[in-house]
């Protein structure tokens, strides 16, 4: 026996006292109440009958307060919490891991299977025996404990009050991991699987399960689904005052769906086309040349029956169109007709040309072009180095370099996005010293030749020759290249960017020289978020709009985010888990017994020894 | 108010509560005329000083024949009993007996102990006095009003007629229950104020600590005939009390630590029908007529219907 509240000594203490106090209450003579009487003669005849028997009355007082004293050290030793030693006991040690991903919200089953999911583990936590501990997981995209390792049921049940579905899909490998951690070294360890059982079965992990026994517990009727899977939204690169979307829907079902898609433009209705899928069928979609000013974007679908399916979190996308903000560009040059014919492309950018001479570190520019020389940069925007001289660069020149192209070439930077720099030719120039933090995005022979990074928080993109001593001004890559680099300071990116996924972690631009940011959610939610390197960074777990600020009273900047996961839209539930060729076995076996609340026996048995008492006392049994 | 003003006022002997007043119309006008019909039955005779419906001992100018005597000088002839002479060759006069009016005595009960209870005794005690009152000034009674404790606390000199009834209903509603009991005191002091012998109607919860007899005696031995009209309230013998509490005697103050049980609830309850019943057997023995007046019995009904089947009205 051991006591997990109170230890023996406070026990003792808080006895010793107690009974003390109930003993003087009962040597002290109570004061008792007046009553009057209208003749007290014929109390005085029967008062002297009862004096007789007044030793009795005295001995059944010591029985009273042997009671009352019995009545203490039950409180006190329920104070102690007395629970019997660990390992004592044969009791299972449980890991329920409830599946809340976004096919958890389907609503198959009334009210949503999510709600049916807690009133299984509801009845597995009365179904606990004395000595069995559970805890509970939430699994979706992330593994999250709820609970500690308890058999307390008042604290599984608070949390499972605290299971809340997401737009993520559940990674069963993170969560049978976590689930083994805790449970590593327990006797008698089970898992228990909650879910739909559409669930990724490929771990792409190695998990020992062979000592544990792993359940399953499901929930779900059926899988009636048609999902919004991909949604995105581009600006025309050459007509930014014109955008297309992209849209793929799926059909989830075995038998044909016919679906109406709307898509809405800040609340608005843009266009709504009927689509018919056939079985299984993934259908992509191009709305294409939209015009309007309208940010945000919203699709949505519904059976052509007018009927929702089981599932709504996917019947929604949301898209955020690029804003289109005029750009202010400095350009620092002697003279680059090849450079001025490229930044005439974009309408919106509103450039300024200065002799290197009357440049004087201005401020108020998005991006500064320095061309040929590098005098010291101005405070905020991003510097874009043109064949940088040797002093005052932010990096180093390295060698001279002659008759050299790219030989490799970063294909995923947004600086060389659309463009084929593997024939260019260049007379001449010099390898760029890339310092570390820095990111080369062109090289020749191993030489950096295009290098972006940050100097003081201030972003710049270096290249590493003269354009003109190249055939790049020739070609339409250079001026792809300028506009790239002048977007990707500026954040005004003509790309897919139009949301992220829910389910992972999103690195979302905040306002250059933020170190903090507020995001409030889709459902109102706020949260501080760090800012490292001009973004914040969160996991995603909701769909829909977010805002992002950098101070409370600036200027919201917002985002979306979808769940666009077929995998996730199918929901058809699974009979059975099977992991690794190992089937999981049945629900949670309910074994009845006592619950290791010792506490709560002695205060019942306190509670009932207080009632004999109290009976006792008014049938003057213990008076 | 502090908390050690509470608990001295909580811990003091609560006063005893000032009786109910008496309604000012103690009877309406349909119950005076029921009771019009009514008249107290004296079992004995006495002598009167004013002609009345009653019989006295007082030999007279009445119509019915009382007995004879030996003829004096002086007697009136047309009283000489000539058949008698004829028979028994003796003069003899007859003797009548003289239709008077009765001297009736309340002695109402104005002790503490009547107050006891919420006034209940002794609103009973006055709205009965005031009811045979009203009897026997509607038979021409000399009716007189006292009431006791330890001495004689109020008195209304005997008087005659119906219209009387409203001089005493002003002095019941001028009585208020308080001080001690002590019956004998009290009647001795009436019975010497008041030298005329009648009908002594005493109206009390006879809660006397001296000894209930001992009022009824004074009484007894100075030629009065007592009626006893015990008022009796049932709370009295079965209070409503639970628990430790600390008894004290609303008149005496005398006090005693005592836990209230079912049992000496019960016993309690024997106690008080056993002093009942003492006061009963007493009574009886030395035949003095008894009444029990409980208070929960309706006013109305005690003087019409029990007090009739009692013989206690004609």
């Amino acid at each position: 026996m051991a006591f997990t509240g109170f230890s023996l000594g406070a026990l003792a203490l808080v006895f010793a006292a107690t009974a003390l106090a109930v003993t003087v209450l009962y040597v002290l003579k109570l004061r008792r109440r007046p009553v009057a009487v209208p003749f007290s003669a014929i109390w005085q005849r029967v008062l002297k009958e009862k004096e007789a028997s007044e030793l009795f009355s005295r001995l059944r007082n010591l029985l009273s307060l042997l009671l009352q004293l019995v009545l203490v050290a039950l409180l006190v030793l329920a104070l102690g919490d007395p629970r019997p030693a660990q390992g004592s006991s044969g009791g299972r040690d449980i890991v329920v891991l409830v599946d809340t991903s976004a096919s958890m919200q389907a609503t198959d089953v009334a009210p949503s299977r999510i709600e049916v999911a807690r009133g299984k583990i509801r009845e597995m936590i009365e179904g606990l025996s004395a000595s069995d501990r559970l805890l509970i997981a939430r699994m979706d995209a992330s593994t999250v404990p709820l609970s500690t390792m308890t058999s307390e049921p008042s604290e599984l049940t608070a949390a499972v009050a605290h299971i809340e579905s997401t737009d993520t899909r559940a990674d069963l490998g993170a969560g049978l991991a976590f689930a083994l951690d805790v449970l590593r070294d327990a006797k008698h360890p089970e898992i228990v699987v909650v879910s739909d059982g559409a669930l990724d079965t490929d771990l792409g992990r190695q998990l020992d399960l062979s000592k544990v026994q792993l359940r399953f517990t499901k929930v779900g009727a059926r899988g009636r689904n048609v999902a919004i899977t991909g949604f995105s939204v581009r600006r025309y690169p050459l007509d930014a005052s014109r955008y297309e979307v992209l849209l793929e829907v799926t059909n989830t079902n075995d038998a044909p769906q016919e679906v109406e898609l709307t898509l809405l433009g800040d609340g608005s209705v843009v266009d709504v086309s009927r689509l018919t899928l056939k079985p299984n069928e993934r259908l992509p979609r191009v709305i294409a040349d939209l015009g309007g000013a309208s940010r945000k974007l919203e699709a949505r679908i519904r059976l052509g029956d007018g009927k929702s399916d089981d599932l709504g979190a996917d019947d929604h996308a949301y898209a955020l169109m690029p804003e289109r903000r005029r750009a202010r560009v400095a350009v620092v040059t002697r003279g680059n007709t090849y450079l001025e014919a490229a930044l005439l492309l974009d309408e919106y950018l509103d450039v300024v040309t200065l002799e290197p001479a009357a440049y004087h570190g201005d401020a108020g520019f998005d991006v500064t072009i320095f061309d040929g020389v590098a005098p010291a940069p101005p405070p905020g925007g991003g510097v874009l180095y043109l064949n940088p001289p040797e002093v005052g660069a932010p990096v180093k020149l390295g060698r001279a370099l002659q008759d050299f192209g790219f030989d490799t070439w970063d294909r995923k930077s947004q600086v060389l996005r659309w463009m084929a720099v593997e024939n260019v030719q260049v007379a001449r120039g010099h390898a760029l010293g890339a310092e570390p933090g820095d990111r080369v995005l062109g090289a020749s022979e191993g030489a950096p030749i295009l290098v972006q990074g940050r100097r003081d928080g201030r972003p710049f993109v270096a290249l590493g020759f003269d354009p003109r001593d190249s055939d790049l001004v020739l070609r339409v890559g250079w001026p792809l290249f300028v506009l790239n680099v002048i977007h990707s300071f500026a954040e005004d990116d003509t790309s897919y960017v139009s949301s992220f996924r829910t389910g992972e972690a999103w690195h979302v631009p905040a306002p250059s020289g933020a170190v903090s940011a507020l995001v409030r959610d889709p459902s109102g939610r706020e949260r501080e978020l760090p800012v490292r390197e001009g973004r914040a960074s969160l996991f995603g777990e909701r769909a829909g709009f977010y805002e992002l600020r950098a101070r409370p009273d600036a200027a919201p900047q917002p985002f979306a985010a979808n769940l666009s996961d077929p995998a996730e839209s199918r929901i058809e539930p699974a009979a059975a888990l099977e992991l690794s060729g190992k089937k999981a076995a049945g629900p949670l076996e309910v074994r009845v017994g006592a619950r290791k609340q010792v506490w709560a026996l002695l205060v019942l048995f306190a509670l009932v020894l207080s009632a004999v008492e109290w009976l006792t006392y008014h049938r003057r049994v213990t008076v | 108010m502090s908390v050690l003003d509470f608990f001295r006022k909580a811990s003091s002997p609560a006063p005893p509560r000032a009786a109910q007043p008496v309604d000012g119309d103690l009877f309406d006008d349909q119950f005076q005329k029921k009771l019009d019909s009514l008249a107290i039955v004296s079992r004995r005779v006495f002598a009167g000083r004013m002609r009345a419906e009653r019989r006295s001992k007082k030999k007279g100018s009445g119509v019915e024949f009382a007995d004879h005597r030996d003829y004096a000088p002086g007697d009136d002839f047309r009283f000489v009993d000539w058949n008698a002479y004829q028979r028994f060759g003796k003069l003899l006069v007859r003797l009548y007996e003289e239709e008077e009016d009765l001297g009736i005595y309340f002695i109402v009960d104005c002790s503490a102990s009547m107050g006891f209870g919420g006034g209940k005794k002794f609103d009973q005690a006055r709205r009965l006095a005031a009811a045979l009152a009203y009897v026997g000034l509607s038979n021409l009674d000399r009716v007189t009003m006292v009431g006791v404790a330890n001495e004689v606390v109020a008195h209304l000199p005997g008087s005659r007629g119906k219209a009387t009834i409203f001089k005493i209903f002003r002095f019941l509603r001028d009585l208020s229950p308080g001080g001690t009991t002590d019956l004998a005191d009290a009647i001795t002091t009436v019975v010497a104020q008041h030298k005329r012998r009648g009908l002594a109607v005493l109206v009390s919860d006879l809660f006397d600590p001296a000894g209930f007899e001992r009022g009824i005696n004074v009484l007894r031995y100075n030629k009065f005939e007592p009626y006893v009209l015990h008022i009796v309230d049932p709370a009295d013998g079965r209070p409503a009390l639970r628990g430790d509490v600390r008894v004290y005697d609303c008149e005496t103050g005398d006090e005693r630590e005592v836990t209230i049980t079912d049992a000496l609830l019960a016993k309690m309850d024997g106690a008080y029908r056993e002093y009942l019943a003492e006061i009963e057997r007493f009574c009886a023995k030395n035949q003095v007529p008894y009444f029990a007046a409980p208070v929960d019995v309706p006013f109305d009904e005690l003087v019409l219907r029990v007090f009739r089947r009692g013989g206690f009205l004609r």
